[in-house]
């Protein structure tokens, strides 16, 4: 089964929207990342909730283990997040590898699981098609009656 | 007669062949090691390629054999290495690192020069114990924190924290890589020679630099009050409490320390104490073994091993007897002036092309200068001018590349130049304390 028998949706993004809408859409959409796409359709990364997470929270959290001692009002959360809100998520975006729409569902398990993305997108040629989640294609899988 | 002339030519003549072809592996030799430092100073790639493409090229081209390439490698060092990530990466997951770096925030109450004095003598003390590259790993991503909740620059502090790691790590034969390749090269020299003979000259360097640093920084690090309040009022205990297995892994970190003081009496290597600690750490702390020993970096391991492959070529050429000869004469001789010689010259090499390969290279040279007669007062003067020599640059030492990777990861960028204008003074002040010393109580 080929991901074309997928209903794949059109989580994506343009190049230029600010990082506010590239999260709503994010949000809206209920996958875990968006594909990052110019004004052809063609895919020019990812911009997945991780990423959204280290643009609106101070990068040096990724480095340090313990915070629970940290409330809200001791870092100054809301000028970061003032500052990431307006700039283009092409700035935070990161390249990412591409599924095609003939590819098989086992080997779109195999990507997913060695890119340690939770979504890839699916282009048909060099056009966006839509992005596959790791729910999603399990969902499929096991949807699909046994021996079909 | 005839036969006997011709004999005697092909005797010559194989005889000048041979000449020819070991100038050749010489120069050879010397070119390979002088463009991987190039590269290791100009970053043109990541270290631990450079180190095993030049210990590839040099075995490949037969400057040294593959047995000679396997006997050139310190394997005590590595190990040494190894043990001391194994244990730090168990131990940071305990939270203590976060909680000493709060209290000594929380100490200084909102003063500059306190909290510079505090966090210099907190760095210090960690990377004479853990080393100084470990300590700042550690150490970095929690002062930018603190920085952003005084609302005080962070590359300020950072560098106090850099400074204070290279000089800290001067203290103790585990705290510097210079130190931990210097006591491995030479078992006459135990953790306690290095405590005695470097701890004091090192604890006087990191108080007057520290001195110079708070006095340079005194008015950009000054908080709010307001803010200075706010981080008073956090508990730093909170995440000490929540980890698990909290004493059962500081018991092992500190036995190890102990074990480190009691080597020379207990005739066991450091890198044994290294290793025998971190395998007890895995049995008290790691759940998942794959994982703790995933957090060895094995690159840089790599890059020693590379290192030390590359310098056995020289050795094996002459090189480094050449070098010591050219030093020797330089000095006429004179203890005095050799000491000196190898103190300001590490210092400078290291600026110049980091202190890991350049120690390692000086390492054979400095054997073969003091000859056969064991001279500690040398080992001193390398092992100060390589890790003083680290703060010189911004690539002098590997604690000041991971601190300003951290710094530009979080949009917070150092360029050489900003890192020369403050290292370089500070280098220069601790290496004449540096001299003092050696000429008063070592040369």
């Amino acid at each position: 089964m080929a991901l074309s028998d997928l209903d794949l949706p059109d989580a994506s993004v343009l190049e230029t929207a600010s990082l506010a809408e590239g999260v709503a859409e994010l949000f809206a959409a209920r996958v875990p990342g968006l594909a990052v796409i110019d004004a052809s359709d063609r895919v020019l990364g990812v911009l997945s909730e991780r990423d959204v997470l280290r643009a609106v929270f101070p990068g040096y959290l990724a480095e340090i283990r313990h915070t629970a001692f940290l409330p809200d009002e001791a870092s100054p959360l809301e000028e970061l997040a003032v500052r990431a809100r307006d700039r283009p998520v092409r700035d935070f975006m990161r390249p990412s590898e591409l599924l095609r729409v003939q590819d098989s569902q086992i080997h779109a398990a195999e990507r997913l699981m060695h890119s340690g993305e939770d979504a890839l997108p699916v282009v048909d040629g060099d056009r966006f098609v839509g992005m596959l989640s790791v729910a999603a294609l399990c969902h499929a899988r096991l949807d699909r009656p046994p021996g079909a | 007669m005839l036969i006997a002339d011709v004999s005697a030519d092909a005797t010559l003549q194989r005889c000048a062949f041979r000449r020819i072809v070991s100038t050749r592996v010489y120069l050879l030799a010397v070119v390979i090691f002088a463009v991987a430092l190039s590269a290791l100073a100009f970053d043109w790639a990541h270290r631990t390629k450079i180190a095993l493409g030049g210990a590839a090229a040099m075995v490949v081209i037969g400057v040294l054999d593959q047995e000679q390439a396997i006997e050139a490698i310190d394997w005590p060092t590595l190990g040494l290495l190894a043990g001391m990530m194994v244990i730090v990466a168990l131990t940071e997951p305990t939270g203590v690192f976060t909680y000493v770096a709060l209290k000594a925030t929380q100490i200084s109450r909102g003063n500059p020069v306190a909290l510079v004095f505090l966090l210099a003598v907190m760095t210090g003390v960690l990377s004479a114990f853990l080393d100084n590259l470990t300590s700042i790993l550690l150490v970095v991503p929690i002062t930018l924190l603190i920085a952003d909740i005084l609302r005080i620059p962070p590359i300020p502090l950072v560098l106090v924290q850099v400074l204070a790691s290279n000089i800290g790590g001067t203290a103790t034969l585990i705290g510097d890589p210079p130190n931990i390749l210097i006591g491995s090269r030479r078992p006459e020299l135990s953790f306690m020679d290095f405590i005695v003979n470097l701890a004091p000259v090192a604890t006087f360097t990191l108080l007057v630099v520290s001195a110079l640093l708070a006095f340079v920084y005194r008015s950009r690090l000054r908080p709010a009050p307001e803010r200075a309040r706010q981080i008073e009022s956090l508990d730093p205990t909170r995440d000490l409490r929540e980890a698990k297995k909290v004493k059962r892994t500081l018991a092992v970190l500190l036995g190890t320390i102990v074990a480190f003081f009691l080597h020379g009496l207990l005739h066991i290597e450091p890198s044994v104490v290294a290793l025998v600690g971190a395998t007890v750490m895995l049995f008290v702390a790691a759940d998942d073994v794959e994982d703790a020993l995933g957090r060895v970096e094995w690159s840089t391991l790599l890059f020693f091993l590379g290192l030390f492959v590359m310098v056995g070529g020289l050795v094996e050429q002459g090189v480094v007897t050449d070098v010591a000869e050219w030093l020797t004469d330089l000095t006429d001789g004179s203890r005095t002036a050799e000491g000196m010689v190898i103190l300001w010259g590490s210092a400078a090499g290291s600026a110049m092309v980091d202190n890991i390969p350049f120690t390692t290279a000086m390492l054979p040279v400095v054997e073969s200068i003091q000859g056969e007669e064991f001279d500690d007062g040398l080992w001193w003067a390398l092992a100060l001018g390589a890790c003083f020599g680290g703060n010189a640059t911004l690539i002098a030492a590997a604690a000041n590349v991971a601190a300003t990777g951290i710094l530009e990861r979080t949009g917070n960028r150092v360029s050489f130049f900003q890192f020369l204008v403050i290292g370089l003074p500070i280098t220069i002040v601790s290496l004449l304390i540096a001299t003092a010393y050696l000429l008063l109580f070592q040369l």
